[in-house]
């Protein structure tokens, strides 16, 4: 049996889970390609018009490798933390791609909350029988894909003695450089040192979510926000740069919320769709760029005394 | 000696001799029309008249195509617009806190705060709102652009029009000019929409403190500046070159690069005469597929664009992006 999985949403953050569990199962597993200028296009003509580029992108994904897999995984992505959600869309997710693509291998559906090992546990026991009865091994599956997701560390710290900057926003924008038109190296050619929000232990960003008057209500949100303004307020980092999907709903609160909370600190937000043309992107990276290095040499000038 | 500054705008593309004093010795507005190369070469033709390539210490190059004019006139320096503008600003007033640049594609507000940008913002993807749109509009109501703002100034009263997005507006206005109200007074409601749709979206969270500078090709029309002065309450200043501060930001940096480097890149003025071409293909090393742009000139080739990974700008490019850093 082949399974699929598509290359888009939170693959970046937990593909080794689902590949390791698979193939554990005895399956063979097969994922799409990175995002390209095709899989844009598949996503584009087969996705509902109002979504967003990430869901439009998963969508291309699915119909790259629809037709060389038996059975397809589409993670419908409840939780990953209790009392929080995350974006509508991954919970409507298989509605979304079923209904809009044609002739799809039978799809695995089943609700994720991945608040707890146990709730985890219970989501493997039932897709494992998609593959095998043999409980004894998903349950060994299991274990061996629980080991390799806790092993798997995202994230981007560069150490460079330089400029740093935080780079937020949804793990999909930051890691798929289609979507973010290799933001990450352009910024380091232009000597900007990147940091993200994996190397922010959670205490210290609810330390700041404390601060609001309500704790937000997406994992996403919390998580922006946390590190945005632990990183500025600590003043780790020069600047944030933002990159948010065009059409985000999540990212429109969150955005005003750091901002709001940070004041006059250097703060880029940088708005993707599907656009492929770079210069925009450049215009704005450079200028944020510029204008850090100029604040730096400002400061340094001040004299100390009087 | 001069100084060249070469600003490719999506809607024009603008060339300026600076002197020794910074001052604007020869400037050159022309419309891009999609064709930037063709653009800077009927500059050149111009200038190469009245100039000769070896009076040029230092050329710079900015605008979201200042890539390809680097790579074209061999530039000292290539950067982005809103330093460009911010030099270019500050070199004329030292007083300036703010600026509102409004330009073909694409709208900014620069915050000053000593001398330094402290603070911009940009229009995101989309192009609501900026220069390209009245174009659109004028050409619609068959009024010249140049002619906008003084219809503008007729009106008495100024009729809502719905700002959010360049399409929605035009629908707008459309409907109210079946409703009958006159062409001034829509006019005069499409520049108030304008401004609403930059104090609430480019600049919101933003204070705009005086002294404030308008720049850009938009800045040429005293219906916007009028519009702006209403909504904010007190007087904004167009400079003299408002449409040129872009390329003299480019001027003022290049000098700036050339007298540490001592020496210019500038290939010289007869490059007008050359026959630059451009062609794209697709290049079929990886699933990327990325559009590559090859320049020509004359026989050889001056020029790669479009890459992601840098197998064929590599070669070419080099010096441009060196200059980037």
């Amino acid at each position: 049996m082949i399974v699929g999985i598509p290359k888009g949403l939170l693959y970046y953050k937990y593909h080794p889970f689902l590949i390791t569990f698979f193939k554990e199962l005895g399956a063979e597993v097969i994922t799409s390609e990175d995002t390209n200028k095709d899989i844009l296009d598949l996503g584009v003509k087969y996705c509902v018009d109002e979504a967003c580029l990430p869901i439009k992108i998963f969508h291309g994904h699915v119909v790259s490798i629809k037709d060389k897999c038996d059975l397809m995984v589409i993670p419908r992505i409840m939780q990953l933390n209790k009392n929080e959600f995350i974006c509508p869309k991954f919970c409507g997710l298989p509605e979304m791609v079923l209904n809009s693509i044609d002739n799809m291998p039978p799809t695995i559906t089943d609700p994720i909350y991945a608040i707890s090992k146990n709730t985890l546990y219970r989501w493997a026991k039932t897709t494992g029988t998609r593959v095998t009865h043999d409980t004894f091994k998903i349950k060994h599956a299991y274990k061996k894909a629980y080991e390799s997701l806790i092993n798997h560390q995202t994230g981007i710290n560069d150490k460079l003695n330089n400029m740093k900057i935080a780079l937020v926003g949804h793990p999909y924008n930051i890691y798929d450089n289609y979507i973010n038109m290799n933001l990450v190296s352009k910024l380091n050619k232009l000597g900007v040192a990147v940091e993200t929000m994996e190397f922010t232990q959670d205490f210290l960003i609810n330390l700041e979510i404390n601060n609001l008057y309500k704790k937000p209500f997406w994992t996403f949100a919390r998580e922006n926000y946390g590190f945005a303004v632990n990183a500025a307020t600590e003043k780790r980092v020069d600047g944030i740069i933002y990159i948010s999907s065009f059409n985000c709903g999540i990212d429109s609160v969150i955005i005003e919320l750091i901002k709001d909370r940070i004041g006059s600190f250097p703060f880029l937000t940088l708005k993707v769709d599907e656009h492929t043309g770079e210069a925009g992107i450049e215009t704005r990276v450079e200028a944020f760029t510029d204008m850090l290095e100029r604040r730096i040499q400002n400061e340094s000038n001040i004299p100390t005394h009087g | 000696m001069f100084y060249l500054g070469v600003d490719v705008g999506s809607v024009s593309t603008d060339l300026v001799l600076l002197d020794n004093n910074m001052k604007v010795a020869e400037k050159i507005y022309l419309r891009t029309k999609g064709n930037p190369i063709k653009a800077i070469q009927d500059g050149f033709k111009l200038l190469k008249d009245k100039f000769d390539g070896s009076d040029i210490a230092a050329a710079g190059t900015t605008g979201s195509g200042r890539m390809i004019a680097s790579s074209i006139i061999g530039a000292d320096a290539v950067k982005n617009e809103i330093t460009a503008h911010a030099t270019a600003a500050l070199e004329i007033d030292q007083d300036v806190r703010t600026i509102i640049e409004i330009g073909g594609q694409d709208s900014k507000i620069i915050v000053l705060n000593n001398g330094i940008v402290s603070d911009f913002a940009m229009n995101t993807v989309c192009a609501a709102g900026t220069g390209s749109f009245l174009d659109r509009q004028a050409e619609r109501l068959d009024i010249p652009i140049e002619k906008f703002g003084d219809y503008a100034l007729k009106a008495r009263t100024s009729v809502r029009i719905a700002g959010r997005c360049a399409v929605f507006a035009e629908s707008d206005m459309i409907h109210k000019q079946q409703l009958g109200y006159n062409q001034s007074e829509i006019i005069r409601g499409l520049c108030d929409a304008l401004v609403r749709n930059y104090l609430n979206n480019i600049a919101k969270g933003k204070t705009i403190q005086p002294k404030v500078l308008f720049q850009g090709g938009v800045a040429a029309n005293i219906g916007m500046k009028k519009a702006f002065e209403n909504a904010l309450g007190f007087e904004i200043y167009v400079p003299e070159h408002f449409n040129m501060m872009g390329a003299i930001g480019a001027a003022i940096i290049a000098k700036k690069t050339s007298e540490k480097v001592g020496k210019t890149n500038f290939r010289g003025f007869e490059l007008a005469n050359n026959n630059i071409m451009s062609r794209s293909f697709e290049c079929e090393g990886c699933s990327n597929k990325c559009e590559v742009v090859k320049i020509h000139e004359n026989n050889s080739i001056i020029g790669y664009f479009g890459d992601r990974c840098g197998k064929w700008g590599s070669n070419s490019t080099k010096s441009a992006n060196d200059l980037l850093a």
